[in-house]
């Protein structure tokens, strides 16, 4: 299974403008797993999903697939929703999945079964003979999604696929992306809901200024940002905290000091000692925060 | 291949499906073979009546045909003249009444016939003169500048809609960056050449009909008779000149095209297209009215010009094979020429979205 992988080595990209897109970026996404493509914007994030995607050339690294080079063979059976959104306005539903099912290589009766299951499961059956563009825009991002997933892809690569979605349809495309997620499909997405990200993915990549800056599972980034200690002191003595390290916050009539180089024993005790302690604890981040962190 | 064939496919079921393909070929169909009877309709007739009164029927010559009819007496001959029932009467065998001046054939039809008669009474017999060219076969020249003009509206409308129609298609894609889920799973040039067969074939369902509807209109209204020999000839070459001189446009339309990303831009950046295409036009038409012509003659050679010059000439005045030949092997290489750099230009520009790319920039693979 390890051989099933989607693999990015270093790529590199310098646009006619001399501005360097990508450098040197490299991630991994095992089979079955969710990767959380996040980054500011202009990062790099949909340059480097062009370049997985073949319709952006690196100027050099390359992206593999079950340890080989991907070719356009294999690129043809992923899935990719690209971040500006295009279907044939004046085609109709189902004739456009439809379509798009035969140019990954599907035969006539597949294509045709599969777009007809997916109009099914996405709700779109009586808009099935309507043209795209009678279609509200949350039916057409279906459409849009329909036509990633039609040829049963061996990778799916969706840049900002939530968003302009609303918090059910958010809902809705995250389990059809855990679907196939189970099935064994690596799945790559960007998004800027960081929250998201933390809910849905089992691993993390974040990119700033095009260079990787953090990858890896959400607890291994939590791990890399060392442990984080919290104390809120209520009405304590002016000054407890000035020998201890880290950053004092004054919240209504607590103090709370955030620190991560102090020993905490010694802090539990200069904490007592000033007052009622309220709450004693390891910061678990959060992405947000972590991504903060590691582009700032 | 297979990628292409399906984009093809798509294209063709896309334009046949909508009704605006459906209507213009309709009407295209209907005006055609409206021209077809114009000629009848327009054209002076050769054909005449004449009144009759008291005098003997004449004696004529020639293509000519005249329908005689008896009057009673001069006043009714009259009256047949002014309603127009006939277009002129001969009375007593010394006067013809007309409405008008008389048309000039009918006049000289009879007083020659009226002065054979008379010498035909004397005793002497007329043999008519032999009629023999020893020049070219003109007898069929009206006939054929007539086909060769309907020829070039027929070839200036395809050849310039359909490749317009490749244009619109390419920004289309690229507008709605759909092209980059297309381009996932088909390469440029299949996708690029997929839409032009397929939008060629939908052209070439337009000019079959429009070609059927003509020939039907001149078969219903007797033009046919007049066809010059070799027209099954002149049309096929239409169709081979037709798919040589669209694949040049086409190519040449959907290079220009990729390089914009908004259908506003479409016209301007078609500039140079349209402006080939206009002077092409100017040149085939001119050459239709004038075919042996040293302009006609040299721009039946020079790609682009010569897919439209070409079979105009060709249908206007005889051309040896030849001389078509060598023509269209110039117009083919030169299609392959803009269609192989096409691919190029548009395989390195449709992903680039936003501003108009600079050809210069493409070429260069900046």
């Amino acid at each position: 299974m390890i051989g099933d992988m989607l693999e990015t080595q270093e790529l590199r990209k310098t646009f006619g403008t001399g501005k360097v897109a990508l450098d040197r970026v490299s991630f991994a996404v095992r089979p079955g797993e969710m990767f959380g493509f996040v980054g500011a914007n202009g990062a790099g994030k949909t340059t480097t999903m062009r370049i997985v995607m073949g319709v952006m050339q690196a100027d050099s690294g390359e992206v593999r697939w079950k340890g080989a080079p991907l070719g356009f063979a294999e690129r043809r059976k992923f899935g990719y929703m690209p971040e500006e959104r295009g279907l044939y306005q004046k085609m109709r539903v189902a004739d456009q999945i439809e379509y798009f099912g035969r140019l990954h290589g599907l035969s006539p009766a597949a294509a045709g079964k599969a777009a007809g299951d997916l109009v099914e499961r996405l709700g779109l059956t009586e808009r099935a003979k309507d043209a795209v563009e009678s279609l509200s825009l949350g039916n057409q991002q279906r459409v849009q999604l329909a036509v990633a997933l039609v040829h049963d892809p061996d990778v799916l690569v969706l840049d900002e696929p939530f968003s302009g979605l609303d918090p059910l349809a958010v809902d809705a495309l995250a389990e059809a992306l855990r679907e196939r997620a189970r099935s064994g499909v690596p799945v790559i997405f960007s998004s800027h809901q960081l929250e998201l990200v933390e809910r849905l993915c089992d691993s993390v990549g974040i990119i700033s200024a095009g260079r990787m800056v953090a990858s890896g599972t959400v607890d291994e980034l939590r791990a890399s940002e060392g442990r984080k200690l919290r104390v809120v002191v209520a009405d304590p003595e002016p000054g407890w905290a000035q020998d201890l390290a880290g950053e004092l916050t004054v919240e209504g009539g607590r103090e709370v000091l955030v620190t991560q180089d102090d020993d905490d024993q010694r802090v539990l005790r200069a904490a007592m000692r000033a007052g009622r302690v309220e709450h004693f604890g390891v910061e678990r981040p959060t992405l947000t925060e972590i991504f903060k962190e590691a582009v700032a | 291949m297979n990628g292409l064939l399906l984009v093809a496919g798509r294209e063709i079921r896309t334009q046949v499906r909508s009704k605006s393909f459906v209507i213009s070929l309709v009407i295209s169909a209907l005006l055609i073979g409206a021209v077809a009877f114009a000629p009848k309709i327009l054209g002076g007739s050769d054909s005449f009546k004449v009144g009759v009164v008291a005098s003997q029927r004449l004696q004529v010559w020639g293509d000519a045909k005249v329908e005689w009819k008896d009057y009673a007496d001069e006043g009714a001959a009259k009256r047949a003249v002014l309603d127009g029932d006939v277009d002129a009467a001969l009375v007593g065998g010394t006067k013809v009444l007309t409405d008008g001046e008389i048309d000039d054939q009918l006049g000289l039809l009879l007083q020659s016939a009226h002065r054979e008669a008379q010498i035909g009474a004397a005793g002497v017999t007329v043999t008519p003169l032999v009629m023999q060219s020893v020049g070219a076969d003109t007898r069929y020249q009206k006939t054929r500048t007539g086909i060769a003009v309907v020829l070039v509206v027929i070839l200036f409308m395809l050849v310039i809609g359909t490749p317009m129609m490749v244009a619109m298609g390419v920004v289309e894609e690229k507008s709605s960056r759909i092209v980059e889920i297309l381009l996932t799973s088909v390469r440029p040039v299949q996708l690029l050449g997929g839409k032009i067969l397929g939008l060629g074939v939908v052209g070439l369902i337009n000019l079959v009909v429009a070609i059927a509807a003509g020939l039907v209109g001149a078969l219903a209204s007797g033009l046919a008779v007049d066809f010059p020999p070799g027209m099954a000839g002149i049309v096929a070459g239409v169709v081979v000149w037709f798919v040589l001189g669209y694949l040049f446009f086409a190519a040449f339309a959907a290079m220009l095209a990729s390089l914009v990303s908004r259908q506003e831009e479409v016209g301007n950046v078609l500039t140079p297209m349209t402006m080939t295409m206009m002077v092409t036009y100017g040149v085939a038409f001119y050459s239709a009215a004038d075919p042996t012509s040293t302009v006609a003659t040299i721009t039946s050679f020079v790609p682009p010009f010569s897919s439209m010059v070409m079979p105009v000439r060709a249908a206007a005045a005889e051309v040896p094979f030849w001389q078509v030949a060598v023509s269209a092997v110039a117009m083919a290489a030169a299609a392959v020429a803009v269609a192989l750099l096409a691919a190029r230009i548009y395989e390195r520009a449709v992903l680039r979205t936003g501003a108009r790319v600079r050809l210069l920039d493409v070429v260069k693979g900046r």
